[in-house]
């Protein structure tokens, strides 16, 4: 199989443009059936990239979550540390990958908290993760950005 | 007519003739559009010789914004009675026998729209001057002068700001339907860093923006519209909203797509008679960052659980939750490139 969805969900965005928001009867119904266009123009998006997003951010959190397993004094952090470096998701389709994504961007709010109390106490390594925490963070927000005309 | 317009027809033909003239009845029912928050419709009431435009925002059963429809039309009321351009209010009705859910209903204004697509270039200044200078206005305006205190919740010059950032933190939290570590660092350096008080108590309009008022061909601001966050508070906490850079994503030097920041700042600290803080409106727009997430949050959770089918609920859940992460990325990292307006003065 040859995963055409992307392509299909902008041919459809194309029919709807082109041929239904025309006949639509009142505005309401034309601007809803715009709003309908952007949000398939979205979903193309992450029709294509969403799998390579999630594994790709899983393993950028490794080194990251290596780091601060080695200073971290909370026992429940370190235990949620080690299952989230051990984690793996039951098969590649995106829902697996979400719930697992999920589980660890939760342990990652946890963890930068403790690390921005570790840093506010002068400890150095907790400077060196916070930074390496936000380097990961301007990397996730860029790779989920949408495109679109809006 | 579908059978929601002849519901709304019947319904709203009894209420008028009960409340507005014997024998009301309505006529040319058309849904407005855009407004998120409410079901808005466009309608003429008939009444012998009268014929009066109309406009009715009926509660939905979900929307972007949990809010109080009194609130909303109180806070619309006071503006209009204080000579603010705002849709003049005529009936708040809570009785569901009418309609099966809550309304209001305000004047219709003619002639005019709110996209701002639709704001040419020839008007543009013109426009955002008048913007800043109404919601100047609007923080010059005292809540409980106009009698507002029954409605909105009161608050302190020293508590108002980290009561505004419980509120949306507890919404992000309790909506999010994947953690946004974005976000939660935004909610944390708010609560390290919390700004000096209130330079005093106003009434603020909550989501003053680009899109949320309604102008005429000829460049004139007429109503100043969509209340429904209202609620007294820190003057600032407006004008950091409506400069917020998702409002300019494609142009971000011109605040609201209209002005330069500096003179947008400049128009309103003249018309509200107050001078910015830049320390504490650093603050104020990280918070306008991180209610936005707030509201597009909570928006995508209605849209996933069921509650609305509404696309634009979707839309602002993902693509305003996207930007406005990027927002906030670029004021908080310390590696930022700082493409966005943090200094206006």
């Amino acid at each position: 199989m040859i995963p055409r969805g992307s392509e299909a969900i902008r041919h459809l965005v194309t029919r709807v443009a082109q041929d239904l928001i025309p006949k639509a009867h009142d505005a309401y119904t034309a601007t809803d059936l715009g709003y309908f266009t952007v949000l398939m123009g979205l979903i193309a998006q992450d029709y294509d990239r969403a799998a390579e997003v999630l594994v790709s951010e899983h393993a950028a959190l490794q080194p990251i979550l290596r780091e601060a397993a080695l200073h971290i004094d909370d026992a429940d952090l370190k235990e949620r540390i080690a299952k989230a470096l051990a984690a793996e998701a039951p098969s590649l389709r995106v829902s697996d990958l979400t719930a697992r994504s999920d589980v660890t961007l939760k342990l990652l709010i946890d963890l930068h908290a403790a690390v921005e109390a570790a840093e506010a106490g002068g400890a150095d390594w907790a400077r060196t993760v916070n930074d390496e925490i936000w380097r990961f963070l301007e990397a996730h927000v860029t790779a989920h950005a949408y495109e679109a005309a809006l | 007519m579908d059978g929601r317009e002849n519901q709304l027809q019947a319904g709203l033909s009894s209420f008028l003739a009960a409340e507005w003239l014997p024998g009301a009845r309505v006529s040319d029912l058309a849904r407005i559009p855009g407004g998120a928050s409410r079901e808005t419709w466009r309608l003429k009431a008939h009444a012998g010789d009268a014929i009066r435009g109309m406009v009715v925002r009926i509660d939905p059963e979900t929307s972007l914004i949990d809010t109080d429809r009194r609130t909303e039309y109180r806070a619309m009321e006071a503006a209009f009675k204080a000579g603010l351009p705002a849709p003049e209010t005529l009936f708040l009705e809570e009785d569901l026998r009418w309609l099966g859910r809550p309304f209001s209903i305000t004047a219709e204004v003619t002639g005019c729209q709110a996209s701002p697509g639709g704001i040419t270039l020839e008007h543009r200044d013109a426009i955002g001057r008048q913007k800043w200078s109404l919601l100047g206005r609007i923080a010059a305006l005292d809540p409980l002068t106009l009698g507002l205190a029954d409605v909105m919740a009161a608050t302190t010059p020293a508590t108002c700001a980290m009561e505004q950032l419980d509120y949306w933190a507890k919404v992000i939290e309790t909506d999010e339907l994947h953690p946004n570590p974005v976000a939660h660092a935004a909610i944390r350096s708010l609560r390290r860093n919390p700004p000096p008080p209130a330079q005093k108590l106003s009434l603020v309009h909550g989501d003053y923006r680009t899109g949320n008022f309604l102008y005429s061909p000829d460049g004139e601001i007429k109503a100043i519209l969509d209340w429904e966050m209202a609620h007294i508070g820190d003057p600032l906490e407006d004008l950091a909203w409506s400069l917020d850079p998702l409002w300019c994503w494609n142009e971000p030097d011109r605040a609201g797509g209209l002005l330069p920041h500096k003179e947008a700042v400049r128009i309103w600290e003249e018309s509200a008679g107050l001078e910015v803080d830049p320390e504490a409106f650093r603050w104020w727009q990280v918070f306008a960052a991180l209610k936005g997430i707030g509201i597009w949050i909570s928006s995508s959770e209605d849209f996933h659980s069921g509650a609305s089918k509404a696309p634009i609920l979707a839309i602002a859940g993902w693509l305003m939750t996207d930007r406005q992460q990027r927002i906030l990325v670029d004021y908080l990292s310390p590696h930022s490139m700082h493409r966005f307006v943090r200094v206006v003065k």
